[in-house]
Formats: C-alpha cells, structure tokens, sequence
C-alpha cells in the first residue's frame, strides 16, 4: 500500500482541500479526513504508512484531543500536529501531555509545514 | 466664637445628609438607611449612658424625701411634745396653786371677800392671767367673789362647767366668752366643808397668756400651733386653720394620750401633724394640741437643693448627649465613607467588568474569524503557488473560483464584524426599544460555534406574541452576556442550555435561564452574588461578573433569583419590568 506523508483533519472543507492541494503541489502525498471517526479509521488502516497527522481541534463528532488520544493507542510513532483557530491555553498543555508533535494556530505557514515534514522524514529514514 | 457654632453643627452634622443621589452608585451601598443608623447608634448609646444617671438620680431623690421624711416627722414630734408639756404645765400649775389655795384657807377664810382679794391679788403675782376668783356652795350659788366684775350672787347651778366641776376634784372648762364676751378658762377646785357638804373654788383665766405660751413653740411662717376640743373646734386662734371657735376642716386625727405624728392633705397642700391630748393623771382637759407644718415650706432648703442638682443633671444630659450625637456621627461617617469608597470601587469595577465582557466577546469572535481567514490563507497560497509552481495564467476558470471561495470567506468575516459592531454599539445607547429575541440571539452568536463543537445543546423559547421591552439596552445585554458567559462555563459535553422568556403581567416579563451544569453547591449559593467570590480556583475569575449582573437588573428595576442543584444544573430568573420607571437611570 502507499505511503502517505501528511494525512490532514479538519472539518472546514475549503480548508483541507487548498492545503491538500498545496501539500501535492510540493511533491508530498496527502489524505483528508473531514471528521474525528473516519480520521480513526483511516489511521487504524494505514497505522504504519504516515509520516504527519494535521489534526484540527474542533472536529463535528469528536474533540480533538480524544483523536490524539486514540491515535497514539494505535500507534504512538505517528507525530501529530495540532493545527487549531481557536486552542486555548488549556488545549495547548493537554494536547502536549498527550504528546503531540506541535501546537500551531491557524492559518499554517505551508514552508513551516513542509520543513517539519523533511525533518521527521530524515528522522526517520535514520 | 462666630467660628465655633458652625464647625460645631459640622461636627455633630452627619456626612450622609449631603449624599446626592446618584442612581448608578447607590445600588452598590450595602447599607441604604444611614438616617436609621445614625438615630439608632445616639438611642442605643443614649439609653446606655443615662439610664445609670436616671436611676442614680431618681435613688438620690427619694433617699432624701425619705431622710427628710423623717427628720421632718422628728423635728415636729419634738415640737409637739414640748409644747404639751408647756401647755400641760400651764394647766397643772394653775391648779396646784387653787388646791393649795383652798387647803391652806379653808371655806370660811375663802367666803370672806376681803381675803378672796388678796389671794387673787397673790395669785396675779404669782403665776399671772388669773382674772377672777370665786366661791360656790353645793347648789351653784356665788357666795363670795374677788374680780373686776361685780357677779356676787349670781348662780351657776344650770351652767355645764358647774354640773362637771361638782363631779370631779378638779376640772377645766373649755374656752368659753360666757357672761363678759371674753375668751376664758374655768378651772375649779372641789373641796369638803366641817359639816360634811362641799363648795367649790372657781377662777378664771384669761386666754392670753395662753396663747402666748403656744405661739412661742411657733416655728416660722410654715408651722402653726393651737388647741382644739374634742369635737375639733378651735379654741386658740390659728393661721391657716380657722377662727377660734370654729370647727377646723382638717380630718382629725385619732385622740391619743400620746403625742402622734402623721401626714395628711389640706387643701391640697401635704402637712406634717402632731397631736396630743393634753392630759395628765391628775388633771383632765379637754383640750387637744395640734402642730401643723406645711411639708414644702419645711423642705424648701431641700427643694433648693434639689433644683440646685437637677440643674447640674440636665447639663450633665445635655452634654453626654451632644457627645453621644458626636459619637454616632462620627461612627455613621467612618461607615458612610467606606461604604461610599466601595460604592465608587464597585462602579469602577462595573466598567472594568464591560471591558472584560466585551474582551470575552472579542475572543469569540477572533475564533470565529480565524477559519474563514485560514481559508482565505489557504486559498491565496494556493493560488500563488499555481503562478510559482506551474504557469496558471490560461486556467483563468479554476482561478476564479478560488477568489470566488476568497469571496466567500470575505463575507463570512464581514458577517461575524456586522454582528459584533451592531452588538457593542448598543453599549453606548442608554433607553430604547430593545426585542429581547434578537438581543438574545445575538449574544448566542458568539457562543454557536462553541455549542457546536462542545455539543452543547442551545434552546430559546420565546412566545411569539411577546413585547419589546423599553430598557436600558447595554445593560441587558451585559446582564445576557453575564448569564449564557457563566452558563457555558459551568455545562459539560453534551448538557444544555434553554433561555425560556415568558410575559408575566403586562409589566413585567420572566427571563429563566437553565443550564444542566455542575450546579452550584448550597453554601456557595449565598455568596455567588458577593463581589470577589469565586470559585474559579485558576484565578482566572474577578468574582464580579454575578455581583455586577445583580447590580445591574437591579438598576434596570428588576430582581433575580437562582436555583440550583448540585450536579443537575442551575437556574437564574430574572424578572424585569417592561418598561424602565423614569427617572431609574440618572
């Protein structure tokens, strides 16, 4: 099965869309989940195969840190950026005790972004 | 001296009486009576302070009355019976000297005119007041006289003193005028003659110097001192007490063999008496002594006294209660004046408070903002990396949907903007015409999105029919923004939110606002609306917002009251009126 660098969740559509299409343009693979549950199920399919979660806070079914949560069940390798508009300082501490990679607020720099990615990849080609 | 009398009324004048009404502030005082304060404080301390000195002083007085009482009660019993004895030697005097007049002579020395004369002549020396001397057989007749007045012959045996003085050894007639129209004494001697009959010595005496022995135990203006007989008839004259021969008015008292003192009323006027039967073992007299002393005249120097006291009593009273007024005065000031600072603090508070609420809503809305600028971002970077990545400019389709998309994200910002500048220019309006639907909605518009993604479930029930209220707009909404803020702070995950408005009279309307959160517990639910109580441990709460919330629906002349139950929610209703009383906003 492929691999996939960066899989993107968040439920503003027009958001993860652009930023997918980005990613792409850059030479990356993506993903989009638009909710917390398919975001589980894509994770759970490809545990081994992604290299960055992108994961939004406020999410229509689940709130984000229960996402975290259970992704690091699956499995704890996979670094998970929070990318949120609106994370309170509360989030923040949460998110990080939960061991999230990054805590970003929205709107994302995409060369951060991309740099990042380069980062864990030579990480992990080591 | 000028300069005294006003900062005295400065001093005593309480602060309270120059406080201007000021709408806002007041509600903020925790005491509104300073009028009822202050009166209290100069009673309770009045009552504390003079009541010693009353009774101290009334004590005083009836120690003296009673001392005096009695002292007056001795003084005339002294009096009185030195008088009786006065009068009773007098009397017995007299007598001895008649018995040892007819022992010594005998009837026949007695009959002869000539030495009748000289015995009363003697007796004139001796003792004085003896007018006339006189001998009397069994049956009444004169038998021989010596005096001024030529009554040989006369006979006496119908007269009542005749009938008396043959029953007894001795006897003394009350004072009579009899034949001559002058007031006298009788005082007979009865003797046994050699053949077995008896005769009697008479003699009269004039009443003078009688009365000059009793008016010589006079003691001043206020006392009086005279005889009566047994029916209480004067027979010496008396000041205040009638005429000789008249009946006094005074109830008389018991006859007693012993000089008696008690007080009585006459016409009003408290008298002291003493009185005594003037009687001995040898003679009999039907006279009664009586020592009347009008009681005020007697205690004048007292009663001077006593004024002399109560003057320095009532400026004593005066003075404890001016510094009783300067101490109540000076307490209800220290008290208005802390009062008055945290009136004025609490109001600064209140604009602080806005400042916060309206910061609250800033971070609502920046959170409502931030998507559609991120897709904005997202967007014009896309764009930008079709120029720079791959040449684009023939694509013009896909292009204009992506600034079509910006568009949109435009609109969405300019919505959220619209909304929160419609909603804090109402801060600077005061009364208007307020639709409670929209203004609560409105303020819901900064929470949706937290609703949203807390899945807080958010219900408005308001009747269709319902009237626009004509308040005090900012403060309603601030009052709302308080409430539904502390609402979605105390509800969980999945809890709710209802805002229920019901129409109560056509004055007044019902706001509750439910929420299912922790609920508050009962020894909290007292002290919520307290300034600086808290239970946000993180410090992240002033402990304001309720205190101010009930502030202001009190400003806006309504009242509230919450209910809660720990662990199932809490409920706050606010009831307003529909139309805000002139005059309640300064």
């Amino acid at each position: 099965m492929q691999h996939i660098d960066i899989l993107i969740v968040d439920d503003e559509a027009k958001f993860a869309d652009m930023l997918a299409k980005r990613i792409e343009l850059r030479g990356c693979s993506k993903a989009v989940c638009y909710d917390g549950k398919s975001a589980l199920d894509w994770v759970s399919a490809h545990a081994d195969r992604i290299s960055l979660i992108l994961l939004d806070l406020q999410l229509p079914d689940l709130y984000g840190t229960m996402v975290l949560t259970n992704i690091k069940t699956i499995n704890p390798a996979i670094p998970v950026i929070i990318l949120t508009g609106h994370g309170t300082e509360k989030d923040r501490l949460d998110c990080e005790r939960l061991g999230a990679y990054r805590f970003i607020h929205k709107p994302p720099n995409i060369d951060e972004l991309m740099t990042i990615l380069e980062h864990i990849k030579e990480k992990s080609a080591c | 001296m000028l300069k005294i009398v006003p900062e005295f009324l400065k001093a005593i004048r309480p602060e309270f009486r120059n406080h201007k009404k000021n709408f806002h502030q007041d509600a903020y005082y925790t005491f509104t009576n300073y009028r009822y304060l202050w009166v209290i404080g100069i009673f309770i301390l009045a009552v504390t302070a003079l009541s010693p000195l009353f009774m101290a002083t009334l004590t005083y007085h009836q120690l003296i009355e009673t001392s005096v009482d009695s002292d007056l009660n001795h003084r005339t019993k002294q009096l009185t019976d030195a008088a009786k004895s006065a009068v009773t030697f007098f009397m017995e005097e007299r007598l001895n000297a008649l018995t040892f007049t007819v022992n010594e002579n005998g009837y026949d020395q007695l009959t002869d005119n000539a030495r009748l004369t000289e015995i009363l002549k003697n007796l004139k020396l001796g003792f004085g007041g003896v007018t006339d001397l006189s001998v009397l057989d069994a049956d009444g007749n004169q038998v021989a006289y010596a005096g001024p007045f030529n009554l040989e012959g006369k006979n006496y045996k119908n007269q009542s003193w005749f009938e008396q003085s043959i029953k007894k050894m001795n006897f003394i007639s009350e004072v009579f005028t009899g034949y001559r129209g002058v007031p006298h004494i009788i005082i007979t001697v009865r003797s046994a003659k050699s053949d077995g009959s008896f005769f009697i010595l008479r003699a009269t005496l004039d009443t003078e110097r009688l009365m000059k022995t009793l008016s010589s135990y006079k003691t001043g203006a206020y006392a009086d001192i005279f005889l009566v007989n047994r029916e209480g008839i004067l027979q010496t004259p008396s000041m205040h007490y009638g005429a000789i021969f008249t009946p006094t008015n005074l109830i008389f008292p018991a006859n007693s063999y012993e000089t008696d003192v008690n007080t009585m009323t006459f016409n009003g006027i408290s008298i002291i008496s003493g009185h005594s039967l003037i009687l001995r073992d040898m003679v009999t007299t039907p006279f009664t002594l009586m020592v009347l002393k009008e009681k005020a005249g007697m205690l004048q120097f007292w009663m001077d006294m006593r004024s002399k006291f109560n003057r320095i009593i009532s400026a004593s009273v005066i003075i404890i209660i001016i510094v009783i007024t300067f101490a109540s005065t000076f307490m209800v000031n220290k008290l208005y004046r802390a009062d008055k600072a945290k009136a004025e603090t609490m109001m600064q508070m209140e604009q602080t408070q806005q400042l916060a609420s309206i910061g609250q809503l800033a971070a609502g809305v920046a959170h409502e903002i931030n998507n559609p600028l991120a897709v904005i971002n997202q967007t014009a970077g896309y764009m930008k990396d079709l120029f720079s990545f791959k040449d684009q400019t023939q694509n013009t389709d896909e292009l204009i949907e992506y600034i079509d998309s910006i568009l949109d994200a435009v609109d969405r910002c300019g919505t959220i903007t619209r909304q929160l500048l419609g909603f804090v220019k109402q801060f600077d309006v005061k009364i208007k015409n307020v639709n409670l639907q929209k203004l609560i909605s409105q303020v819901l518009s900064f929470h949706r999105k937290e609703a949203e993604y807390r899945q807080i479930n958010v219900t408005v029930s308001i009747p269709d029919i319902f009237p626009e209220l004509e308040t005090d707009s900012s403060k309603l909404q601030q009052i709302l923004v308080n409430l539904v803020n502390n609402a979605f702070q105390a509800v969980e995950e999945g809890n709710s939110l209802d805002i229920v408005a019901r129409q109560v009279d056509t004055n007044t309307i019902e706001l509750v606002i439910h929420d299912t959160g922790c609920g508050i517990p009962e020894e909290n639910l007292k002290k919520i609306h307290e300034p600086f109580f808290s239970t946000k441990k993180d410090k992240s709460g002033t402990g304001l917002g309720l205190s101010i919330t009930y502030s202001l629906i009190k400003k806006l002349g309504g009242r509230i009251s919450v209910q809660s139950t720990e662990g199932v929610g809490t409920s706050f209703t606010i009831i307003l009126p529909v139309k805000i009383k002139e005059g309640r906003i300064a």
